[in-house]
């Protein structure tokens, strides 16, 4: 552990040499192509740094994923979704992450965050999580515009750890999405209970315990306003496109649901989108409206990573934390507000784009107390009962 | 205004009619045909035993010049607002009419004294609306003040924010609540827009009009929902409606939706209480006595209130209490005579809280009915009274809605401004003053909920109330206070309020969710680490404060942060704490609340027992 942390501080202060002290020696147009020629294409950079040109290739500079994604779901009411809506955030030049002209520098964690922003894995890691869209909600700290809920950082970005701590520049020109994972840097202990049920550590991704909170939507609405006039009954936060809002039915950040990930792990899973479209001139004709385009959800990690996690029965006393609320524990009545899905909570109709669910026969035997788990349950109990004391602070 | 010789005729008649009935000081039980109806003719008769439009509404109804006829009306459209209800209602009904001048609903007691104590508005006086005379529960008279003379922020946020939410003030323009003042507010039925939609065309689609003329004395649920829709939003929630993040979808008809009320709010659905899905309305639990008032003015709204889940449902070991009706006068005869099913002398009537009558519940055939008291419709009460699951040590303490709650509504972050720059309306005063409010919010949610105790010594459900954070901008745009957190018994604490929700169900909060889950204890959404417990969703004026809790668990010690409302109520300390997260040492293997073992308190030294640590060693 002790040698961990010198690693990252040696890390760390490489990191923050500025890196126009490498470039100073260099002539101008080495870099900038020509006189007048930004530096906010590759073009010049990739001159000298060649075999780092092939991030532009993977998921950040394409972004086939989400742009399939669209496609596939408002694409089919308007086939330039994507462009109107999604398309602000992708790489286009070295200089979206590493700095302006003049201090060329290794990517902040807050320059990682101008995109991995709002709904988007990244803006967690410093402890945001989305408000509501109504503009009620709209207040308190914002960072470029962006207002959050604070909650718990990662116990990482605490450390003072930025992204490229594990997610380097090597792993991402070569098409990964990490350099480390969890187990690179961590042994588990055998010290508390849980890390001794074999189960845990061979079918659960860390992060299924250890992401303490994980920003949820429930229910993602595009709102598609063909006059500008209609929005004046909606205050709702603007988006980037002005022919679109967007709103949602209910948002949370609490621990998120589980489900298997494509490593055939247990991981969180969050929806990705339960979509839906109102075209609102349409529907002021009696045309459609709440269309549901898509119930998909996808496994991933949330950057909320703390030492604690839930306790026993947050996992096997809660099937709704797999998509399997029982109907008697039912809050959310959908059917009646005509959401075209039965509950949130229930895999029925709805699917994850890059795992499954957990099926209900497996669900049972997790939850089926056993021997060992009420054995382990009272000693996690008793370890935790010894260190709380009887009184309280003034 | 022409007339024709019958009416000529029917108008001296009831000119006659109307001058005995004056005369007799009693209300006319015979029709009268007076000059009004030359042209509210098609207006629907207020009911059958309020045939004469002059006793309510006063006027002149000889009169053909409609000047001279709506000349000394009272109201002059509403004859039941308080300014006027001594001359209209009150001279028939001076019973309801002394009662309600001083029930909560109407004085608001218990929301100024509310506010004054959680915005550091506190001046050791007692406030009412008006400020009229009243009867305190000791039967001793006294002389409220009138809010009009609290002369600060509290009084303000009242007057300009929270008034208009009382029975002594109409609200014609507010969609989804709607109401007129004085009895008409309860006992006349409005609609979403407040128009007149009747079969007079005289006042069709007139606004600021009750929907029909047709009185009703039984308020159904509507009707309470024009102003129980905010802050705690009982109504809301008891028919299984959500006013959640107003995120206004899914539209309807390409407007906001699923269904929308006053403020640009927007409601969803939720399971409903189970006795709303049961066909029951407000008023089949909720006595007169606690809406109209019982002619005693109480403090606070808890005070009022008379019923308990336990009058009909009894408790571990007392069944339900009852009283059988013998007098001819006796009350509860008296209020169910517009009953579909009213009580009758002999029968068992089941008693309240208070110990007097209720009007539509009673014992029969060894078991608790409760009569729809506008429906007629017979429910039977289930009583829980020696069943083992209710009986476990230690939940004596609890209020039945602490486990049976579905849904609790918690608005987190009340961030209000207050701008002396502008102004606003002063619904008191009746007149623009300068000073503006606005508010902004954080989060809500719905479950799970935090316990703690309250004024009883019980656990209940508790809710912010609230988490107020307050700027104020001076007159030359200076801020004199920002986010500032106000002072609560004595230090600088945000505040929650117990609360029953009004979302009731059937199924109990699990066991092992509520002992094992330290959110109901009131801290937060959390992870459990070795020595604490760690806040996950920050209040922003803190590092590591939750916001939607009160407790926090730092080296084993716990520490309350936040306060209780209302006197003797308090978080759970330390031992408690510690005390209900034990029982998850005996839950996994005892998984159920009808196990004898949680019927007397619970031994851990028998997990070292011979038995224990043979089921706990190593198989």
């Amino acid at each position: 552990m002790r040698l961990m942390m010198i690693f990252i501080a040696v890390y760390y202060l490489t990191a923050s040499i500025p890196a126009l002290a490498v470039h100073g020696g260099s002539i101008c147009v080495s870099c900038h192509r020509s006189d007048t020629a930004r530096l906010d294409s590759s073009g010049g950079c990739v001159v000298c740094h060649r075999e780092h040109e092939r991030i532009f290739g993977y998921a950040m500079g394409k972004r086939d994923g989400e742009k399939q994604f669209a496609q596939r779901s408002y694409g089919r009411f308007d086939s330039d979704f994507w462009e109107k809506n999604c398309d602000s955030c992708h790489l286009q030049g070295c200089s979206d992450c590493h700095g302006a002209v003049g201090n060329i520098r290794k990517p902040t964690v807050a320059d990682c965050q101008k995109c991995h922003t709002g709904y988007y894995t990244g803006w967690d890691y410093s402890g945001r999580a989305p408000r509501e869209d109504n503009l009620r909600y709209q207040r308190g700290l914002a960072v470029n515009g962006e207002t959050f809920l604070k909650m718990l950082p990662d116990v990482h970005y605490r450390a003072g750890m930025t992204c490229g701590a594990c997610h380097s520049m090597s792993s991402l020109k070569d098409g990964q999405k990490a350099s480390k994972g969890c187990r690179d840097c961590h042994q588990p202990s055998m010290k508390p209970v849980e890390h001794r049920i074999a189960a845990h550590l061979e079918r659960l991704e860390c992060y299924a315990c250890h992401s303490a909170w994980a920003a949820q939507e429930y229910g993602t609405f595009f709102l598609r306003f063909r006059d500008q006039r209609m929005k004046e009954d909606f205050d709702l936060k603007a988006g980037s496109s002005a022919e679109y809002l967007r709103s949602s039915y209910l948002k949370k950040q609490d621990a998120p649901p589980l489900g298997i990930n494509n490593r055939g792990l247990v991981s969180p899973i969050r929806p990705m989108f339960i979509a839906y479209y109102t075209d609102i001139m349409s529907a002021r004709n009696n045309g459609p409206e709440n269309t549901l385009l898509a119930t998909e959800w996808r496994a991933w990690f949330p950057h909320t990573v703390q030492r604690g996690c839930v306790t026993c029965e947050g996992c096997h006393d809660n099937p709704a934390r797999f998509l399997l609320e029982p109907e008697s524990r039912r809050i959310y009545n959908l059917t009646k507000d005509g959401m075209g899905l039965e509950s949130f909570w229930l895999q029925k109709g709805q699917r994850v784009s890059n795992g499954s669910f957990m099926d209900a026969a497996r669900y049972l035997r997790m939850s089926s107390k056993s021997p060992a788990y009420t054995k382990a349950y009272i000693e996690k109990w008793k370890t935790f009962l010894n260190h709380v004391e009887n009184s309280s602070r003034p | 205004m022409k007339i024709s010789s019958f009416n000529l005729i029917t108008t001296a008649v009831c000119l006659f009619l109307g001058l005995a009935a004056f005369c007799l000081e009693s209300c006319s039980r015979v029709p009268s045909r007076s000059g009004c109806i030359s042209c509210h003719n098609a207006l629907e008769a207020a009911s059958v035993n309020h045939p004469s439009c002059s006793a309510c509404h006063g006027g002149n109804e000889n009169a053909t010049d409609k000047s001279v006829a709506h000349s000394g009306m009272h109201g002059p459209a509403n004859p039941s607002e308080p300014a006027v209800w001594d001359e209209s209602c009150g001279r028939c009904h001076r019973y309801q009419l002394e009662r309600v001048g001083s029930t909560i609903m109407q004085t608001n007691a218990g929301m100024i004294r509310n506010i004054q104590l959680t915005w550091e508005g506190e001046d050791g006086n007692r406030y009412t609306t008006h400020g009229e005379k009243q009867f305190d529960a000791d039967g001793q008279q006294f002389s409220p003040k009138p809010v009009e003379e609290l002369d600060n922020l509290s009084g303000e946020l009242y007057r300009k924010f929270c008034s208009r939410c009382h029975i002594g003030s109409g609200n014609a323009g507010s969609y989804g609540a709607t109401h007129a003042s004085g009895c008409a507010a309860c006992h006349f039925p409005w609609n979403n827009e407040g128009v007149y939609t009747g079969s007079d065309a005289t006042m069709k689609g007139r606004a600021g009009h009750s929907a029909s003329h047709a009185m009703t004395a039984l308020p159904d649920t509507q009707v309470c929902a024009r102003c129980h829709n905010r802050s705690g939003r009982i109504a809301l929630s008891y028919q299984g409606l959500n006013d959640g993040n107003n995120g206004l979808v899914p539209t309807s008809g390409g407007e906001g939706g699923p269904l929308m009320t006053s403020g640009a709010r927007n409601l969803t659905h939720i399971t409903p209480d189970v006795h709303f899905a049961a066909g029951m309305e407000c008023i089949d639990c909720h006595t007169s006595r606690d809406v109209m008032g019982d002619g005693f003015a109480y403090r606070t709204m808890y005070l009022q209130t008379e019923i308990a889940c336990e009058d009909c449902h009894g408790t571990a070991r007392e069944l339900p209490r009852y009283r059988e009706i013998i007098r001819e006068n006796d009350e509860a005869l008296r209020e169910s005579r517009n009953y579909k099913l009213p009580v009758t002398s002999g029968m068992n009537m089941i008693r309240t809280v208070k110990g007097r009558s209720y009007s539509n519940v009673f014992y029969r055939d060894n078991a608790v009915w409760v009569a729809g008291k506008k429906s007629g419709k017979l429910h039977r009460s289930k009583v829980i009274t020696g069943t083992p699951e209710h009986d476990l040590a230690g939940h004596e303490r609890l209020e039945c809605y602490s486990c049976h709650s579905r849904a609790v509504p918690q608005c987190y972050g009340c961030h209000t401004t207050y701008d002396k720059r502008r102004s606003g309306r002063d619904f008191i005063k009746g007149a623009d003053t300068p000073g503006s409010f606005s508010e902004s919010e954080d989060y809500r949610m719905l479950y799970p909920f935090p316990l703690a105790l309250n004024q009883r010594g019980r656990i209940s459900p508790v809710t912010p109330g609230c988490q107020t954070f307050v700027s104020v901008t001076e007159p030359d745009g200076s801020r004199s206070k920002t986010e500032y957190v106000s002072m609560f018994k004595g230090r600088q604490q945000l505040r929650f309020a117990p609360f029953y929700s009004h979302n009731t169900g059937k199924k109990a909060v699990g066991c092992a969710e509520c002992h094992g889950n330290p959110a109901f204890l009131g801290f937060g959404q959390h992870v459990v680490e070795r020595e604490g417990i760690k806040g996950t969703l920050i209040c922003e004026r803190s590092d590591s404060k939750p916001l939607d809790g009160f407790l926090t668990l730092d080296k084993g010690r716990v520490k309350a942060y936040s306060a209780i409302t209302r006197e003797n109520a308090r978080p759970l300390n330390g031992a408690e704490v510690k005390k209900t997260l034990k029982v998850n040492l005996c839950l996994p293997c005892h998984d159920k609340p009808k196990d004898p073992i949680y019927r007397k308190g619970l031994d851990y030294r028998a997990l070292d027992d011979d038995l224990h640590r043979r089921l706990l060693s190593d198989r």
